[in-house]
């Protein structure tokens, strides 16, 4: 399978892996009192934080299983930059579902993760990239796109936004996503994964496993 | 894929808003909770609301209902991607020697119906209170569900909705696929919902159920594994 179709499905909302109950932390950002003109903001400041972590951890993954060593191994390193319980929960959960459709579509995922089970979601996208020939600046990409476009799609349900200026915000944040792929695209070690946290982000997902009106997951 | 020998009967109930769904689940569960070990995966639009007002009703632990957000979009939760209903179902099989897990999709409109994926057979509510043309509209649901139930059938007097008709309007829209005139204040309708909850389970069991997909055509899998598309037996239009 030629690499950029398999980034083209991975980057689409139509891959069936869950993703519509995904807002990126937004549905939480909106109850704190968040409004339409911070949208691109909150995008960009992920891509500037919680998302280098995510994309360096994906890129070290697809690296450790392309050098034959278990990719697991950047589990503990990316849940000591990922200090939010629920943040992790989320990926878990969120991971299981690429697992169970890699099973399906790539099986050599399953020869390096474990089925059924809640590996976080970088990790795992992580491994796709690596069994399907992905570089790791594709997977640095669209780590750090599918964020940005998570954020932006989840403001059309929860904001009055119109879908143009919507998709116009995402063309906006191409030099942020751009910077962070260049951040962590050459990253080999797990130790050199970037420790940029956003407190606010994990406040928000811990506030938000405990709301009762949710749209999305997380 | 081999099937899990925790694998239960996963029953889908779906309709529109407010026509009963919750309130159905209630009913089968304080029916039949004695006989056989039951789960509940809800999808209300705001997450929890359905499932609050089940574990309210007591009929069922509380552990044993579980909610899943769909992002606003409940159509594509129970049919284009049931990625994350499946993992609960899954995960209550794994907790619970369950025999039924019943999703209740989030109130959607007529021609939201469950993918085979999700559910083994599915239930499509309708209620008295809606207007009694809606059978006569049609739709997935409606013509093919497993089982189609008018509910609410002792409100038909107050709403000037002529039940048995409904039910004759309903019936003929189903080419003599079943319907059900259900009140939950009518033992003998609840009774039979309980019973063919029961039928279904043991069509299953005995591995005569063919999961059914209501939807435009898709390819489904047959109780023995085979999956195939539809052949197409009636004229329609693609």
């Amino acid at each position: 399978m030629v690499a950029e179709v398999v980034v083209l499905m991975l980057a689409d909302a139509r891959l069936p892996t869950g993703g519509h109950t995904q807002s990126a932390g937004l549905e939480a950002a909106v109850r704190a009192g968040l409004d339409v003109p911070g949208v691109a903001a909150y995008a960009r400041d992920r891509l500037r934080t919680v998302v280098r972590v995510e994309a360096g951890t994906a890129v070290v993954a697809r690296h450790l299983a392309l050098a034959g060593t278990d990719p697991l191994a950047v589990v503990p390193h990316w849940a000591a930059r990922t200090p939010s319980r629920a943040l992790r929960d989320v990926a878990g959960r969120t991971g299981r579902g690429y697992v169970r459709l890699a099973e399906r579509i790539w099986p050599d995922v399953v020869g390096l993760l474990p089925r059924d089970s809640e590996t976080p979601r970088p990790v795992v996208l992580g491994v796709i990239g690596a069994v399907t020939g992905l570089s790791a600046g594709q997977v640095a990409r669209l780590t750090a796109y599918d964020d940005a476009q998570t954020v932006v799609a989840a403001s059309l349900k929860l904001l009055p936004v119109d879908p143009a200026d919507a998709a116009g915000w995402l063309v906006g944040l191409q030099p942020d996503i751009e910077a962070c792929v260049t951040a962590v695209a050459d990253l080999v070690a797990p130790d050199a994964i970037p420790a940029c946290g956003a407190p606010l982000v994990d406040s928000f997902a811990q506030q938000h496993v405990t709301e009762r009106m949710r749209l999305f997951h997380a | 894929m081999p099937e899990s020998p925790r694998r239960s009967l996963r029953l889908g109930v779906a309709g529109p808003v407010g026509t009963g769904k919750s309130s159905l689940i209630a009913t089968v569960c304080r029916t039949l909770a004695s006989e056989l070990s039951l789960g509940v995966v809800t999808n209300d639009i705001y997450t929890d609301e359905d499932a609050r007002f089940l574990r309210s009703a007591g009929v069922l632990a509380e552990d044993r209902i579980r909610a899943v957000e769909t992002g606003a979009c409940p159509h594509t939760a129970i049919r284009d991607d049931v990625t994350p209903n499946l993992i609960a179902v899954e995960a209550l099989e794994a907790d619970y020697a369950l025999d039924v897990v019943l999703v209740e999709s989030g109130g959607d409109n007529l021609t939201a119906t469950f993918s085979p994926a999700l559910v083994d057979a599915q239930l499509f509510v309708l209620d008295v209170a809606g207007g009694g043309d809606v059978a006569r509209k049609g739709g997935p649901g409606i013509a093919r569900a497993d089982l189609l139930v008018v509910n609410k059938t002792d409100l038909g007097p107050y709403v000037g909705v002529d039940v048995a008709q409904m039910v004759v309007d309903a019936t003929a829209a189903r080419d003599g696929r079943p319907v059900l005139a259900l009140s939950r204040t009518d033992a003998a309708s609840v009774a039979a919902l309980a019973d063919w909850v029961r039928s279904v389970l043991a069509a299953r069991r005995a591995g005569t159920h063919t999961p059914v997909d209501p939807g435009p055509m898709a390819p489904h899998t047959h109780a023995d594994g085979a999956d195939h598309a539809h052949d197409h037996s009636r004229a329609h239009a693609h």
